[in-house]
């Protein structure tokens, strides 16, 4: 019962551990764009060997960022039977689809041959890699610097119309809500429990038990969030927020050389993967 | 495109509750098939889209077609580049400004059948575009390659049928609660 409340505990996505590292004192905008070319790089590479080394390399950021690995890896955790039964398929259909291939090993239905070992190592490197990163980023990153970042990345895009002040703002209030929401579910599962409800129960088999087990704590995390929301709506305008207004910065982001070098190397990356293939 | 404060901030919440449901493994219900669960992350979507208009629906669902990329992107490896584009984030957008279409197109005749029309429409947006896509693009997902196209819609609609199911429960549940909506078993008092 003692797991039901501990909804956070596997969780590294959407943390921050401040280390005072060199990765932490990062421009948010060189992170975010390092983030997007390591899922491009990770992206457009089939082959195994390339793919370790990239994932070696995501080992080196957050050695460099001072975050355990034993911690990251944690936060794989509550994925490990989706992947478990997303990969066993994998191995039948893709094995059972390359007849001609020479087979490696056979049990069965689970059938791993020369052409189908490669695609199932790098797509199960893809999904660590990829949750991974993410947690990197939101680990080493302040929410604030974060929003700021992604405003400062979507800018240009605003001589189009496009609103990105207003989705830097959506985004700063929902990373705000996270913890305060988290605080609110965990608040209503001990209150259920304690009139002996069984929230946290689930049945792979009978899915309708689950849901009657979860309503109860699903319904009133969405009333709480909007009640929430109609408080903030009144106390943004009741300090005259309108939206679509330039606003000045306190403080601005300066690039540091070390910045830079962070986006070219990057940039290096993908076309060094893209060569290699 | 201008947004008001109202839709900023439910979107942001709305945002919340899916990374919240993301994160605790709540918006995942387990069940014996091949992707292994059912999902409500959804939900945000249709009842953004259904409170505050398409934008906001648009907005919240930006974050189930980023998960939807993590979790299955890998399925597209040796596919073109774009296919993970078009079949996990399009359809995934479109789920809060279908809810809101058919929402407004039905709110007249009863909120309730509104809603849940809302719903269907929304889970029923993502699903069908997925599995259309898939099949229309089927033989250049190597990860398909040996499945029966009949297998994999087969094992699809299940999930379909679940998932609709879902969203509308929970849809119904939240916004009859939210607009104080008398649901024919006295008013919601959540």
């Amino acid at each position: 019962m003692g797991e039901d409340f501990e909804l956070l505990r596997n969780v590294t996505i959407g943390q921050y551990i401040p280390t005072g590292s060199p990765v932490h004192r990062l421009d948010p905008r060189a992170k975010i764009i390092a983030l997007v070319l390591l899922v491009t790089a990770f992206s457009i590479t089939l082959s195994p060997p390339v793919s370790l080394l990239l994932l070696a390399g995501v080992a080196l950021i957050a050695w460099a960022a001072r975050i355990p690995l034993g911690y990251l890896a944690r936060g794989l955790l509550p994925m490990l039977p989706f992947l478990v039964i997303l990969f066993t398929f994998q191995i039948i259909f893709r094995g059972q689809a390359d007849r001609q291939g020479q087979v490696i090993f056979e049990w069965g239905f689970l059938r791993l041959t020369h052409n189908s070992w490669p695609v199932v190592a790098v797509g199960l490197i893809r999904v660590v890699a990829f949750v991974t990163l993410a947690s990197l980023l939101t680990l080493t990153t302040t929410t604030t610097h974060l929003t700021h970042g992604v405003e400062s990345l979507l800018g240009p895009l605003r001589v189009v119309g496009f609103p990105a002040h207003e989705v830097a703002l959506v985004l700063a209030i929902a990373f705000r809500f996270v913890p305060t929401l988290i605080e609110e579910l965990d608040r209503v599962a001990r209150a259920q429990a304690s009139r002996l409800g069984h929230t946290g129960a689930a049945s792979r088999w009978r899915p309708d038990k689950t849901l009657r087990a979860r309503l109860p704590l699903i319904v009133p995390l969405f009333l709480s969030a909007l009640r929430r929301a109609e408080e903030l709506i009144l106390a943004m305008e009741a300090r005259c927020y309108v939206s679509g207004r330039r606003r000045s910065r306190l403080w601005r982001f300066q690039p540091t050389p070390l910045d830079y070098a962070v986006v070219a190397a990057g940039l290096a990356l993908v076309a060094l993967v893209w060569s290699l293939g | 495109m201008q947004l008001t404060t109202r839709k900023i901030v439910v979107a942001g919440v709305l945002l919340a509750v899916a990374l919240v449901l993301a994160f605790t493994g709540l918006g995942y219900f387990p069940v014996p098939n091949v992707s292994d669960s059912a999902t409500i992350m959804h939900v945000p979507s249709i009842i953004g889209g259904v409170l505050e208009g398409p934008v906001v629906g648009l907005l919240v669902s930006a974050v189930f077609a980023v998960d939807a990329y993590i979790r299955f992107g890998f399925l597209f490896a040796g596919a073109p580049a774009y296919l993970p584009f078009l079949i996990l984030l399009v359809p995934r957008l479109l789920i809060g400004v279908a809810a809101w279409l058919v929402y407004r197109a039905m709110k007249n005749t009863n909120e309730i059948v509104a809603l849940t029309l809302g719903a269907v429409a929304g889970t029923l947006t993502n699903t069908i575009l997925v599995v259309g896509l898939a099949l229309i693009f089927w033989g250049q997902i190597p990860a398909f390659a040996g499945v029966p196209q009949a297998a994999f819609v087969a094992s699809v609609i299940p999930q379909a049928v679940f998932e609709t199911i879902l969203a509308a429960v929970v849809t119904v549940a939240v916004v009859a609660a939210w607009k104080r909506i008398e649901t024919g078993r006295g008013k919601s008092s959540v």
